[in-house]
């Protein structure tokens, strides 16, 4: 059986890349430079390709101006892709082809798939089992703690957790992966240079060290707001299933949930508050027919994996006053309230919510305390 | 022709005996000022004349030189208009010189003769009093601290002639100054009672005026950091009649003072656009005290405190530490004294709403680190409490009733106070705050479990070293709130929830 066939074990339903696009050392130095046309997206370089067949073939066209906008002419016309590739080798990446061994199988089943991919890190392809994992970036305490288990369970799985290393829940979810040695993939929304968050690149750097940096844009392209819907394309085609733990309304994770289930994927949804704007997306998703979950627990035994999270003692080993205090937090609380209801003094109850959030029973937000997502060992059955 | 007056410069704090000699000789008239005036004194010369004709006296026509002596220190300021006065006037006969022994003479004069009320008169009094002087004559407002001291005669005078007439023992001065000076019990204006629940921030303000511990308050606008800050003034124990007066010399040289002794703990609130010599003290010509020193004793509130100066913040870690502060100028250098409790206050982030239950953070990622940093800085590590105090919803404010007032709190701190002093009086130390590090590792007693716990925080990266120190010292406090000489787990566990660590989740990752 040849071995192109092993990577492409489906007919997709939409139109893919012409065989053999970017094969060979021309065609690759025409992908390169079509890599770089910033006006011709995947979407209306497609046809073309189907067309003219070949990569070199398609940037002659564009050349000739019969796609693209005047600037990409420009370009495709200076464009040197010895450039590119310097640019490329500078931030450690390597150019991925359709035609590579390494193209990632799932993504030649998506509409649109890349006909290239920048990467830097573990190979892809190794990617057979992956769960995307995403959410907004200004998430609650609880949506970072939902999706750091999330990550952490996956990671602990063998499964690779999937994301777009935002701040907030995406990064919970690398972070809870990285922290177990398991295997994690960021997908960029600009080059792989760029330094995006601008804030804070150690997580991006470290996901290049430990795990697996992806583009479709080559490097020096900044972020873009057209950037990321279509990077988000590539998180979810690259899943067998996508998580939303936490988003507003018309958020990126609705995107990258409705491209999921385009492609035919399983798509999980974190229950939230009704009048948390932060459960817009995912009960909205699970109106649709999206999976409702509570925590990690559900995810993983859903994806029937095997469930090996870190345990918080349980409710057995607390005492009666611990307990006492536990049942009452039903809803962020202050300790005065607390105080009041349970006919406690404050620094009793203050001392006694430190000791259950040193255990992870409860958190501190903002003066108020809540439950987090572990809930006691002997409710849970 | 000679005439000679004692008076009184002050540097810094303190007052510094100055011989005022007048000579009246001949040639041109002029008034010339010898023996270091500072351009204060030097500002005088044109003052005095016309305050002297006001008040029907005669100024000669004549060469008058004034000598002020030592001739090595600086004089500055305005009282010195009054001794050099007087000086021409036993110089040419016009008050009797015998009559001028053994007083000192200070205060700022008015074109028409009138005395103004003048800063440091303290300060002058306590040297007049060190320098075993009869008395002083100072300005009538001025007489009520002047009298503060005891073993002085205080004259206190409204006009040139008055001082003049008692001179000649021609007018007799009020003696209403004497009695009203000390005036009893603090009296403040507001009380921990008003504050409506917040229990946890009311207990948190006990347990730092217990322990003399500086607090860190995060809370969103409107939460109520100001008001619970200016009630820990009202909770810290009585100050002794010691600090009372040091408090008033404070205010006194600052030109601050109203009435007689302070008893109130002061309570100073600087905006935080305050420049690094209005915050520590200096100046270009007389040397103030800063506002940490006006908190001696007291509160120095620092609202927005990550809005204050970087090098107005740098600044606050010698008065920290030491207790004083010492200013360096061209003009010389003086030290202050600065003991004083730090409330620091500060939004959560840039738009003061994360964590709020009620409005959503709108801070960008990036904003939310930069802003976390400026909290992390090495002048934050000397902060023992860290609360966080929450916006409460109506329904939370309605719900809640009053608290202790501030005369119960401050009875229970008082007590833990004095427990802590009879513990340090081997050490040198009055209160948890001020003990170093190692020595609280050494000196402070855990039971096994109080023991336990803190190792277990440590391991669960709760705590990290310095935290470990500061839970240390304010568990001690806590346990001396709770009248035991071990530390106990309940303690551990209080002391622990005034942490960094569920203050700023955000901070602690981005360590």
């Amino acid at each position: 059986m040849p071995a192109e066939a092993a990577v492409r074990p489906a007919a997709s339903p939409w139109p893919v890349w012409p065989d053999g696009f970017g094969a060979g050392e021309e065609e690759r130095r025409a992908l390169l430079v079509l890599s770089a046309l910033r006006g011709v997206t995947p979407r209306k370089l497609l046809p073309i390709a189907l067309r003219c067949g070949s990569a070199a073939a398609t940037l002659a066209r564009i050349a000739r101006g019969d796609a693209g906008s005047e600037r990409d002419r420009a370009v495709a016309r200076t464009m040197r892709p010895e450039d590119i590739d310097a640019a490329a080798d500078a931030c450690g990446s390597r150019f991925v082809t359709w035609s590579s061994r390494e193209y990632p199988a799932q993504l030649r089943q998506i509409h649109d798939p890349p006909a290239a991919l920048y990467v830097i890190g573990r190979e892809p392809a190794d990617v057979t089992s992956a769960v995307a994992v995403v959410g907004a970036r200004r998430c609650t305490a609880l949506g970072r703690e939902a999706a750091h288990d999330i990550g952490h369970g996956l990671g602990r799985a063998n499964v690779t957790v999937v994301s777009g290393a935002a701040r907030g829940i995406d990064a919970a979810a690398h972070e809870g992966a990285l922290g177990v040695d398991g295997s994690t993939l960021a997908v960029l929304g600009s080059g792989l240079d760029v330094a995006y968050p601008f804030d804070d690149r150690s997580l991006v750097r470290r996901i290049a060290r430990e795990g697996t940096l992806l583009s479709e844009y080559p490097p020096g392209v900044p972020p873009s707001r057209y950037h990321f819907p279509a990077r988000n394309r590539i998180v979810a085609g690259l899943c067998r299933a996508t998580v939303v733990v936490e988003g507003a309304e018309r958020s990126g994770s609705m995107i990258t949930a409705e491209h999921a289930m385009e492609f035919g994927r399983d798509v999980f949804a974190m229950a939230g508050a009704p009048n948390s704007s932060l459960a817009h997306t995912p009960l909205q998703l699970i109106r649709e027919g999206a999976t409702l979950i509570r925590g990690a627990d559900d995810l993983l035994s859903d994806l029937g994996l095997e469930l090996d999270l870190p345990r918080t003692e349980s409710q057995a080993e607390l005492d009666p006053v611990e307990r006492r205090i536990l049942a009452e937090v039903i809803e962020p609380l202050l300790p005065d309230r607390l105080a009041v209801s349970l006919g406690m003094t404050v620094p009793a109850v203050v001392g006694t919510l430190m000791r259950l959030e040193l255990r992870g029973f409860v958190r501190n937000v903002g003066g108020r305390f809540e439950t987090t997502l572990r809930p006691p060992v002997a409710t849970r059955a | 022709m000679y005439g000679r007056v004692n008076g009184v410069t002050v540097v810094g704090v303190h007052g510094h005996l100055v011989a005022v000699e007048a000579h009246v000789g001949r040639g041109l008239p002029s008034l010339t000022l010898t023996g270091l005036p500072g351009a204060g004194v030097q500002d005088a010369r044109e003052r005095i004349r016309p305050a002297v004709e006001s008040a029907g006296l005669e100024w000669p026509l004549r060469r008058v030189v004034v000598n002020l002596s030592p001739g090595t220190l600086r004089k500055e300021g305005p009282g010195l208009d009054l001794p050099v006065a007087m000086g021409v006037l036993a110089a040419t006969a016009q008050v009797p010189s015998a009559a001028l022994e053994g007083w000192v003479l200070a205060g700022e004069l008015s074109l028409r003769g009138g005395l103004v009320s003048t800063p440091g008169v303290l300060s002058v009094a306590i040297a007049a009093a060190r320098s075993r002087l009869r008395g002083v004559i100072v300005p009538a407002p001025n007489a009520y601290e002047a009298a503060l001291v005891e073993g002085l005669q205080v004259v206190g005078a409204t006009t040139l002639g008055e001082v003049v007439g008692f001179l000649r023992g021609s007018w007799r001065p009020s003696r209403e100054h004497a009695d009203v000076a000390d005036r009893g019990e603090p009296h403040h204006a507001v009380d921990l009672a008003e504050v409506r629940g917040q229990a946890q921030a009311r207990r948190a303000l006990e347990v730092a005026a217990a322990g003399g511990h500086n607090v860190l308050m995060m809370g969103s606008p409107g939460a109520g950091k100001t008001m619970l800050a200016r009630r820990l003034a009202t909770i810290l124990p009585t100050m002794s009649r010691e600090e009372a007066l040091e408090v008033t010399q404070l205010h006194s040289v600052a030109g601050l003072l109203n009435g007689g002794l302070m008893t109130e703990r002061p309570f100073r609130s600087p905006h935080h656009s305050v420049s690094p010599a209005a915050l520590l003290g200096g100046g270009t010509v007389f040397l103030r005290p800063g506002e940490v020193s006006l908190a001696h004793h007291g509160v120095l509130f620092m609202d927005e405190f990550t809005e204050f100066r970087r090098d107005a913040v740098q600044g606050l870690r010698q008065p920290l530490e030491d207790g004083r502060v010492v200013v360096n100028r061209m003009v010389g250098s003086v030290e202050f004294p600065s003991r004083f409790t730090l409330v620091a206050a500060a939004n959560p982030c840039p738009c003061g709403f994360q964590g709020d239950a009620m409005r959503r953070c709108i801070c960008r990622g990036d904003r939310l680190e930069t802003y976390a940093g400026k909290l992390a800085g090495p002048l934050l590590d000397r902060v023992d409490l860290r609360l966080i105090v929450p916006r409460l919803t109506r329904q939370e404010l309605m719900s809640e009733g009053t608290g202790e007032s501030s005369e119960t709190v401050r009875g229970r701190v008082e007590e833990a106070r004095s427990r802590q002093r009879r513990r340090y009086a081997a050490l040198g130390f009055t209160c948890n705050a001020h003990l170093p590090g190692p020595i609280a590792r050494r000196e402070v007693r855990l039971s096994t479990g109080a023991r336990d716990l803190l190792g277990s925080a440590v391991e669960l990266n709760a705590l990290t070293g310095r935290g470990f120190d500061r839970a240390l010292k304010v568990g001690r406090t806590i346990a001396d709130l709770d009248r035991s000489d071990l530390i106990q787990p309940t303690h551990v566990m209080e002391a622990l929830a005034y942490r960094p660590a569920s203050l700023l989740p955000e901070l602690e990752r981005a360590r």
